[in-house]
């Protein structure tokens, strides 16, 4: 019924990229610089506070003689001061997340909920041109600049990876520097996106990526030290640089229940209180050592644990699952745009 | 020549049918209106001939054969959409610009010489412009792009009167000067009876009438007699006592008493008769 002429798209050169990519830039321009200025005052707070954590840590480093009290208390102070993480951490955390998806989300579904969409799908570019001419420079410079941040993260939680206070492979770290931020930061936008398309709506969008991305990054915290099949040691004195993952009581190669362990520890008069996957025993004043009690009594503690030496294997293994979960959002997303009815 | 091609046209949202079994065929360089009541079905064709909706069941090819919303299709067709979208916090230059980078071809000059005309401020927020000037720059982008079809869905329902006015003027201008198509969608039947060439009348998701505006004139009469004095072979669309509306098959008596009947009482009458009638020509 048609003719040879009729052949869809011959001879029709599509639109060039280049003048895509200037009509993104002209619309969210403001946008992007409105995210580097939240990036930029958050790097000033980690400079500023980078460089005190650097001198109060030198302060520490260059005290003589270690055990003199003055020391000591430089020592402590230092651990006080330094060890909970400060009020940036739970921000940088959630960072990567809320820039994603408050990123992410809104690309697509501003288009959907105004119905300026009727406009943009119907120019000459078509809409899957249009879709990845706006969705993967946004996702890719956000991932970009969250890889920067990381950067100096990574510099200003290095003294306190140094100092045996905080493990470069924590959360606090681990999911805020090197390549990993970039790729949590990716994986934000990229649920931002999926939502945006999905739910056609900024605030579902927005709401429902981010409540995804929590949730993963929860489960993260929790997989995180499987990547790669733990360490183990008997030693009592595992450095704090390193991640530990699980720890138990065995006596002649065999696992004891930890209700046994509790219950020796009782009748020695020690208190137990299960506090993470660590048990803090409290000896009363004049009584044995429980733990040394245990030891002697052949008792061995057995700590599994990633060594910080994996910190770069980690990172991208994170990394890796992460893109390639992104990537399976976008092209979600790029496979319902496409379906996508007016 | 067709401009728009439609077998068993069809597009279902849920279990409701939003338009079924549509068959058209519509000609090239006419002002083509598509009328019927609101949740009619139009918008939905129109969205189908644009490519921002893919059909349920049927075929449906634009410009000479090419599928709706491939490549080919998107660079002939220029839409403007109901209530006009546009990107309220770019200015219209910046607007111009953009239509510019979204499109292979696009007439920057005219499209600015179109605005100078219409007095409207390059510098000017869109979402600033009066309802009027908003669909004139929607209007003036569309046709910077050189389509050879005009897609308009309800283009002047938000306008009052003046702007409605200058609106079809420009349509009608650019259709003489550059002969492109233009398929027009509206409940306003008044102001569609000077302009269009073409009539296609959809109610309940169904094409009911089509055909070209003079041959639908000549072919319904309003007849005033009662409907037994009526000969044999004519199609009564709507009867009320002493007058019949009729689709002749052949020419009426010239005893009966009868006069013609313009599109708005045509379209309100197959409107009302509310069943299938098979196209017209």
């Amino acid at each position: 019924m048609t003719t040879l002429t009729a052949a869809p798209g011959v001879g029709l050169r599509p639109v060039r990229w280049s003048r895509l990519g200037w009509v993104t830039w002209r619309r969210y321009r403001f946008t992007l610089a409105a995210v580097v200025l939240v990036l930029a005052a958050l790097s000033l707070e980690l400079v500023l506070s980078g460089q005190h954590l650097r001198s109060a840590y030198d302060a520490v480093k260059a005290c003589t003689p270690a055990a003199s009290p003055r020391c000591r208390f430089l020592d402590e102070s230092f651990h006080n001061t330094y060890g909970g993480g400060g009020f940036l951490a739970p921000v940088l955390l959630l960072l990567p997340g809320i820039l994603g998806a408050f990123a992410g989300a809104p690309l697509v579904a501003k288009e959907l909920e105004t119905g300026t969409f009727r406009f943009a799908w119907t120019q000459g570019a078509g809409r899957m041109r249009w879709a990845v001419s706006l969705l993967l420079p946004a996702g890719l410079v956000l991932a970009l600049l969250l890889a920067a941040l990381g950067r100096l993260v990574a510099w200003h939680d290095q003294p306190l990876a140094d100092a045996g206070i905080q493990s470069r492979l924590e959360p606090v770290t681990f999911s805020t520097s090197g390549v990993a931020v970039a790729a949590w930061a990716l994986l934000g936008f990229a649920l931002g996106a999926f939502a945006g398309v999905a739910w056609r709506r900024v605030l579902p969008g927005v709401a429902s990526a981010f409540g995804a991305w929590f949730g993963l990054a929860f489960l993260a915290t929790r997989v995180r030290g499987h990547y790669l099949a733990p360490l183990r040691t008997t030693s009592m004195q595992l450095s704090p640089r390193n991640l530990s993952v699980d720890e138990w009581w065995t006596k002649g190669g065999a696992r004891v229940p930890s209700t046994q362990i509790d219950a020796t520890l009782r009748s020695l008069g020690a208190e137990v209180s299960p506090h993470g996957v660590k048990v803090h025993v409290v000896p009363n004043s004049g009584s044995v050592d429980p733990i040394q009690y245990l030891l002697d009594h052949g008792y061995r503690q057995v700590t599994t644990y990633q060594p910080a030496s994996r910190y770069w294997t980690l990172q991208w293994i994170e990394t890796g699952w992460l893109v390639g979960l992104s990537v399976l959002l976008l092209g979600a997303a790029f496979w319902l745009l496409r379906r996508r009815a007016a | 020549m067709s401009i728009i091609e439609a077998r068993g046209l069809g597009r279902r949202y849920g279990k409701r049918w939003a338009l079924e079994d549509c068959t058209l065929s519509l000609p090239e360089g006419r002002l083509v209106a598509l009328i019927g009541p609101n949740g009619a079905g139009k918008s939905t064709l129109l969205n189908m001939i644009v490519g921002l909706t893919a059909p349920t069941a049927g075929e449906l090819t634009v410009l000479d054969g090419h599928p709706a919303g491939s490549p080919a299709a998107l660079d002939g067709i220029a839409f403007v959409a109901q209530d006009m979208p546009l990107y309220r916090n770019l200015t219209v230059a910046d607007m111009v610009h953009l239509t510019r980078n979204l499109n292979v071809s696009f007439d920057t000059a005219a499209a600015n010489r179109r605005l100078a005309d219409l007095g409207i401020d390059p510098k000017q927020k869109a979402g600033k412009l009066s309802g009027g000037q908003q669909a004139q720059l929607a209007l003036s982008l569309a046709l910077a792009r050189q389509p050879r079809l005009l897609v308009l869905d309800e283009p002047t329902a938000p306008l009052d009167p003046l702007a409605r006015h200058d609106f079809m003027a420009t349509v009608m201008t650019a259709m003489a000067e550059d002969g492109i198509s233009v398929i027009l969608s509206s409940h306003l039947l008044a102001e569609l009876e000077k302009v269009a060439d073409h009539l296609v009348l959809i109610a309940d998701g169904r094409v009911r009438v089509d055909g070209p505006v003079d041959e639908l004139i000549d072919a319904h009469r309003l007849v005033t007699a009662p409907r037994g004095a009526l000969p044999q072979g004519c199609d009564v669309i709507e009867s009320s006592g002493s007058h019949q509306l009729v689709r002749l098959a052949a020419p009426l008596p010239a005893a009966l008493p009868s006069r013609p009947v313009g599109i708005e009482e045509l379209t309100l009458a197959y409107f009302r008769q509310g069943t299938l009638i098979g196209a017209a020509s």
